[in-house]
């Protein structure tokens, strides 16, 4: 229960960081942060429940993020080699 | 009579010309192109000769439309016709190659000739009645195009579509008969049609309403009153045009459909009444407009109304092959006075009002011996081609009573009287205009001379019994529309009335040479003036008909507006909607992040408290 608990604040905290933090690079953290609560949050469940199922999705999870952070990073030095920047709010040009 | 697979060649020589002038008109270049569609039309008549000359043919395609095949009979009746259509056909085409010299749509306009010619004979050669009427819209569709020939000019667009839409209340009539015979009958063949009115079993009110809607159908196309607003305004055409198609042919084809269902007419007390009355109106109209008109060409359009009036009266009182033998003669004179009226117009320039005319006799002496006989002939000189078919039809309508003689001959009076006017103003008298008048070219001239020809002489085909007792076309005739045998008048009668018509056709003729070379007098000026306007009856329709139908047409067309203009700001209005939509696209991320971030919480908080 007390792991559901931190996985909570885990998530406040990283939303609050997305919301509040304007270089990309911080925002990407807390989204991680978002993330890795979201997994935590389901182990607690599978010690709950005393099934394994969810523990295989978050080894998944894991993985898929270590590709993503790869992705995103790579995303983030580039925009950075183009725009001397990475402060989200100069990014405006993401609109229809 | 046998199948013959050499019948649709007939149809398909002009046709083919049709197509290959189309396609190709600009190649064959000048001459040429007038040549090759004249050729074949002289083709098409030497073919229908060859068969006729054998006795006749049948072409039948089984399997056409469901039930209704595609049948094709040449017999005495569609022969003649063949014969005036191909025949006269062929001369205006050659005539026409000389009228239409330098005319940048050369090609064009012989195309459209060939398509008239091989429309006209499938409406004359159909035995079955949607064939007929392929060829009947056919013929429509060609003088449509023919009349707007010369389309840039507005006036002339808008004669075509006049014509056309005139056309169609007629053709309405036409495929009403057509629904009607089918639901009576199961066949629309005439041929079989025929044995089944023989054999009887239905109910004659009904066939009489077929016969009823078909003289709708007829009015239309021989333009009798009430419909004859058309045929005046289709003179915008080029001159062979309405020697051909407005004079000789087309406007017969009406006439032609009601003798080939004289086996539905025949006997019908009303609808012989009513076709007598309709034909004796537009005789009458047609002859008094036709006095005041100016322009040359109009005043021969109005005289071919009273002839086809008369061609009416025909069918009328009975006397189906005097009606086909009047349609023959006709085509002769009227057609050798249109282009006698052409050649006029050819050597002056394009001068059409016959103020600017007179004396042509020493300009153009040829063309006045060809407008001498076109006038006497249409006057009813004896013996002329003219005087014979009219006495035919005189006789007749005393057969049906003295009084309808009485007034029919008071029309070939006004007939008489019309074409001398004509004459006198064109070829009598001092030139009045400015052009140097030159005579026509010999692709000009002789086909005039072989109408010549025929106006003077083809009337003794068709002598009356007590002149020749057996006559060449009548029981020619006969054996195709059906023998109706009725008593003939006694010699003395019969004698005393074609005297009567050939003294009284002379007096009027000198009268009216008198008269028209002398200053009009005040009555007849009045006259005048109300006969230009046709008597006002554009007006009326116009008052009646085309106002209150233009006012309906505007009201609805603003009815259409305002649904539209309704659409219209509905569609702003979602327009309006997206754009403040659309200003949530801020572009900021993290405005977005907050967005998710907020949706998130309500959908949690909605699941929870659920």
């Amino acid at each position: 229960m007390i792991w559901l608990i931190a996985s909570a604040l885990l998530f406040s905290i990283g939303a609050y960081g997305a919301l509040t933090r304007r270089t990309a690079i911080l925002m990407f953290l807390s989204i991680e942060l978002m993330l890795n609560a979201a997994a935590l949050s389901l182990i607690s469940f599978s010690r709950l429940s005393g099934s394994l199922d969810a523990q295989v999705v978050v080894l998944f999870i894991i993985a898929i993020a270590a590709a993503e952070v790869a992705v995103g990073l790579g995303l983030i030095v580039a925009i950075f080699r183009r725009r001397e920047t990475t402060s989200v709010d100069e990014l405006r040009q993401l609109r229809g | 009579m046998q199948e013959n697979f050499l019948l649709p060649l007939i149809i398909a020589l002009p046709l083919l010309g049709f197509v290959l002038l189309g396609l190709f008109g600009k190649r064959f270049g000048e001459p040429a192109a007038g040549w090759l569609a004249s050729l074949l039309v002289l083709g098409s008549f030497l073919l229908g000769l060859f068969l006729l000359l054998q006795g006749g043919a049948k072409w039948t395609l089984a399997e056409w439309l469901p039930g209704i095949p595609f049948s094709l009979n040449l017999d005495n009746l569609s022969g003649v016709m063949l014969m005036v259509v191909a025949g006269v056909g062929f001369l205006i085409h050659v005539w026409a190659i000389g009228y239409m010299h330098g005319d940048p749509g050369y090609s064009r306009f012989f195309s459209y000739f060939n398509l008239f010619i091989a429309a006209m004979l499938v409406l004359v050669l159909g035995d079955s009645l949607p064939v007929v009427f392929i060829g009947w819209e056919g013929v429509g569709l060609a003088s449509y195009l023919l009349i707007g020939f010369w389309y840039q000019e507005r006036v002339n667009a808008d004669s075509a579509r006049k014509a056309f839409i005139v056309n169609r209340i007629g053709d309405l009539g036409f495929l009403l008969a057509m629904g009607l015979l089918w639901s009576m009958f199961g066949t629309l063949s005439i041929s079989e049609l025929v044995e089944k009115v023989e054999a009887g079993g239905y109910s004659f009110t009904t066939l009489t309403l077929a016969g009823f809607f078909l003289l709708i159908g007829a009015i239309g196309k021989s333009a009798q009153v009430p419909l004859m607003v058309w045929l005046p305004d289709a003179m915008a055409g080029p001159t062979p045009v309405s020697a051909l198609i407005h004079a000789a042919t087309m406007v017969t084809a009406g006439v032609y459909l009601l003798v080939r269902h004289a086996f539905i007419l025949h006997g019908d007390g009303f609808l012989a009444g009513l076709i007598v009355a309709i034909g004796l109106l537009t005789a009458f109209y047609g002859a008094l407009c036709s006095l005041g008109q100016w322009d040359i060409k109009r005043i021969v359009a109005y005289t071919t109304l009273s002839q086809l009036g008369f061609m009416f009266v025909a069918v009328g009182v009975g006397a189906y092959w005097v009606a086909i033998f009047h349609i023959v003669t006709h085509a002769f004179f009227k057609a050798l006075m249109f282009m006698t009226s052409g050649s006029v117009i050819h050597a002056l320039g394009g001068e059409q009002d016959v103020r600017q005319m007179g004396g042509m006799q020493k300009y153009l002496p040829a063309t006045h011996l060809h407008g001498l006989v076109a006038a006497f002939a249409s006057g009813g000189l004896v013996p002329l081609a003219g005087f014979w078919s009219k006495d035919a039809i005189l006789a007749y309508s005393f057969e049906f009573g003295p009084w309808l003689w009485a007034l029919m001959l008071l029309a070939s009076v006004l007939a008489a009287l019309y074409s001398i006017r004509w004459y006198v103003l064109v070829f009598w008298g001092d030139y009045r205009g400015k052009a140097h008048p030159h005579e026509s070219p010999a692709v000009m001239l002789w086909p005039n001379h072989i109408l010549m020809g025929g106006a003077l002489g083809v009337g003794f085909i068709g002598l009356p019994y007590v002149i020749d007792y057996k006559n060449f076309i009548e029981p020619f005739l006969t054996k195709a529309i059906g023998d109706f045998p009725h008593e003939k008048l006694p010699v003395v009668t019969e004698w005393v009335l074609i005297i009567i018509s050939a003294v009284v056709a002379i007096a009027a003729l000198w009268w009216g040479f008198r008269f028209f070379q002398q200053k009009m007098p005040a009555w007849y000026e009045r006259f005048q003036t109300a006969a230009l306007q046709g008597f006002y009856a554009d007006a009326v329709y116009n008052a009646l008909l085309v106002n209150p139908a233009k006012g309906l047409a505007e009201l609805l067309f603003g009815g259409d507006r305002g649904l539209l203009s309704g659409f219209a700001s509905l569609g702003s209005l979602m327009g309006g909607l997206g754009a403040l939509l659309a200003r949530l696209e801020t572009g900021a991320l993290r405005f977005y992040l907050a967005g998710l971030l907020l949706a998130l919480v309500l959908l949690v908080g909605w699941g929870v408290l659920r």
